[in-house]
């Protein structure tokens, strides 16, 4: 009987810490995305999608800054996501009895650890040292070498999971590699490979550190990826750390739009997932 | 059109000759010696069952006959397969023509992540330049051939893991079939499937026996003695004995094929 209530009494206080540590942990996030929700809120506007970013003491919009973050997230993603797809089918496919595939997975998960601000230094002087200027074009890069080990690790991944009996199957109808990845392999790998590509694109859309030394920032309005472009992340940076009030606000829209966009993504993904896994 | 007629003359001319000549086969893989020293010749448009306790090198038998084991680096054949007189173990001769004369269907139903019609037409359409029209043909052909047909005409474009694995494993031999193999190799496919589905595979079987040379690998000496005119036991690597079904049934010659069959290992 005594036993049973010890028992008893250790679920409860189990139960108990474990339910407190959720409430801590949660408290947090709940209490951010609080914040950025009522604070971005009220300076949501119409006009933070149609203006520039002001000059101190007016009003304005983040435009600039919305543009050149999705330039330089989407030449990321065109020069990341197929390098990265590539070279996670080399480690799960063509290499998986080579040493040279065990190099490149390590190093690879190297890079997926590196700090993202070594990696705008890296970008700073393969990009913008030579060329003399900061630009969209070095900052996309950054954000490409950021997002490429995510999309490698998670394509090999996806590609492991494909069961050896579907490989030996599409094989056994004789046809080459190259189709039986393309039409076998990557149809049953799809979901996971989408998913890897998401989550990495929620991961850079959000970088600043690398943006800092490559596209750095622009108060205008520019389109030529070989310039200054402004950013979100870094508008958002220099806004808060302002003494304007009218910065402050936009800093808080800015944060909210980004928020939004990579929790938009991260349920895009958990609808992949789940579409995959049917 | 040229090249069935050929066949024809082939098979009228020397019927005698079989199919497949496996000669003097040895299979490691790492440090296994998994097939030591086999001969066996299977007779064409015939149901040759290969039986033994698992680990025997049945599987792998099979698996070099088409030479999938080349998959993995570290499996090896030696030895000599002729299927119509040519060595197919030889590194010369085309891994895309053996595998396209060679269909092979596995133990788990492998449908591909597409649809039904796609599952078909796959590999058919990379070998064959087909009209739409033609495609269609040859994959309700297909279909037909493998008794899938009536289940699935209606939903070609549904996706193949909707079927049950019954239906998924008579898709993968439509799919194999689709091609116009000459020999189909069948690694125990009926082992994951319930009695009902199991029975259809087998009437399936026999019906194409006719059109086929048919290698099948199966657990299931019921299964061997009811589908097959040829059967080979095999133990630890080594063919034991090879004969016609009723005699290794029925009359063994050699003690451990008895055993074997009697249920006293295995």
């Amino acid at each position: 009987m005594t036993s049973l209530l010890r028992r008893r009494l250790v679920d409860i206080l189990a139960s108990l810490f474990a339910g407190a540590a959720t409430v801590f942990g949660l408290t947090w996030l709940v209490w951010i995305l609080w914040t950025t929700f009522a604070q971005g809120a009220a300076a949501l506007s119409p006009a933070l999608f149609t203006q520039m970013t002001p000059p101190p003491g007016s009003s304005g919009g983040l435009l600039n800054a919305l543009y050149g973050s999705f330039v330089m997230v989407l030449l990321a993603l065109v020069i990341g996501a197929p390098v990265g797809i590539a070279a996670g089918t080399y480690l799960a496919e063509h290499g998986r009895y080579s040493k040279l595939a065990t190099t490149v997975s390590f190093l690879n998960d190297v890079l997926l650890s590196a700090p993202s601000i070594v990696i705008g230094l890296f970008a700073y002087e393969l990009i913008v040292r030579p060329s003399g200027h900061f630009s969209g074009l070095a900052g996309a890069v950054a954000l490409a070498i950021i997002l490429l080990p995510i999309v490698v690790r998670t394509t090999a991944e996806a590609l492991r999971l494909v069961p050896n009996s579907m490989r030996e199957a599409a094989f056994a109808l004789g046809l080459p590699a190259s189709r039986v990845a393309s039409h076998v392999i990557y149809k049953a790998a799809l979901g996971g490979i989408v998913t890897g590509v998401l989550l990495g694109l929620a991961r850079i859309a959000g970088e600043t550190a690398p943006l800092l030394f490559t596209a750095l920032n622009n108060q205008f309005w520019s389109a030529d990826i070989t310039q200054p472009l402004a950013n979100v992340p870094v508008v958002i940076f220099q806004y808060a750390m302002s003494p304007y009030d009218e910065w402050h606000a936009l800093a808080w829209a800015g944060a909210l739009v980004l928020t939004v966009f990579v929790l938009g993504l991260n349920l895009a993904v958990r609808f992949v997932v789940r579409r995959g896994s049917r | 059109m040229i090249e069935l007629a050929d066949r024809r003359i082939d098979t009228v001319g020397a019927p005698a000759l079989p199919k497949i000549d496996v000669r003097a086969v040895n299979f490691h893989y790492g440090k296994t010696h998994a097939l030591k020293n086999v001969d066996l010749s299977v007779p064409a448009n015939a149901v040759t069952a290969i039986i033994g306790p698992s680990g025997c090198g049945k599987s792998t038998l099979l698996r070099t006959i088409n030479r999938i084991y080349e998959l993995y680096p570290d499996q090896h054949a030696t030895g000599e397969i002729a299927i119509d007189g040519s060595n197919i173990l030889d590194p010369r001769y085309s891994l895309s023509t053996l595998r396209r004369r060679v269909g092979m269907v596995f133990q788990k139903p492998t449908p591909f992540a597409t649809t039904i019609r796609k599952n078909v037409a796959f590999a058919l359409s990379y070998y064959e330049r087909l009209a739409r029209a033609e495609l269609s043909d040859r994959v309700e052909d297909a279909l037909r051939q493998a008794a899938l047909w009536d289940e699935v005409k209606h939903k070609l474009n549904d996706s193949a893991l909707s079927l049950s694995g019954g239906q998924q494993q008579r898709l993968c031999i439509a799919r194999t079939l689709a091609v116009r193999p000459e020999i189909i190799l069948l690694d125990e496919p009926t082992s994951a499937l319930d009695p009902i589905s199991t029975a259809k595979i087998e009437e399936l079987i026999h019906e194409l026996r006719q059109r086929f040379t048919i290698v099948i690998v199966t657990h299931n000496m019921q299964q061997a003695a009811r589908l097959s005119q040829r059967t080979a036991f095999f133990h630890l690597g080594e063919l034991i004995e090879v004969g016609d079904t009723s005699q290794i049934f029925t009359n063994p010659h050699v003690k451990r094929t008895q055993d074997y069959i009697t249920g006293r290992y295995g």
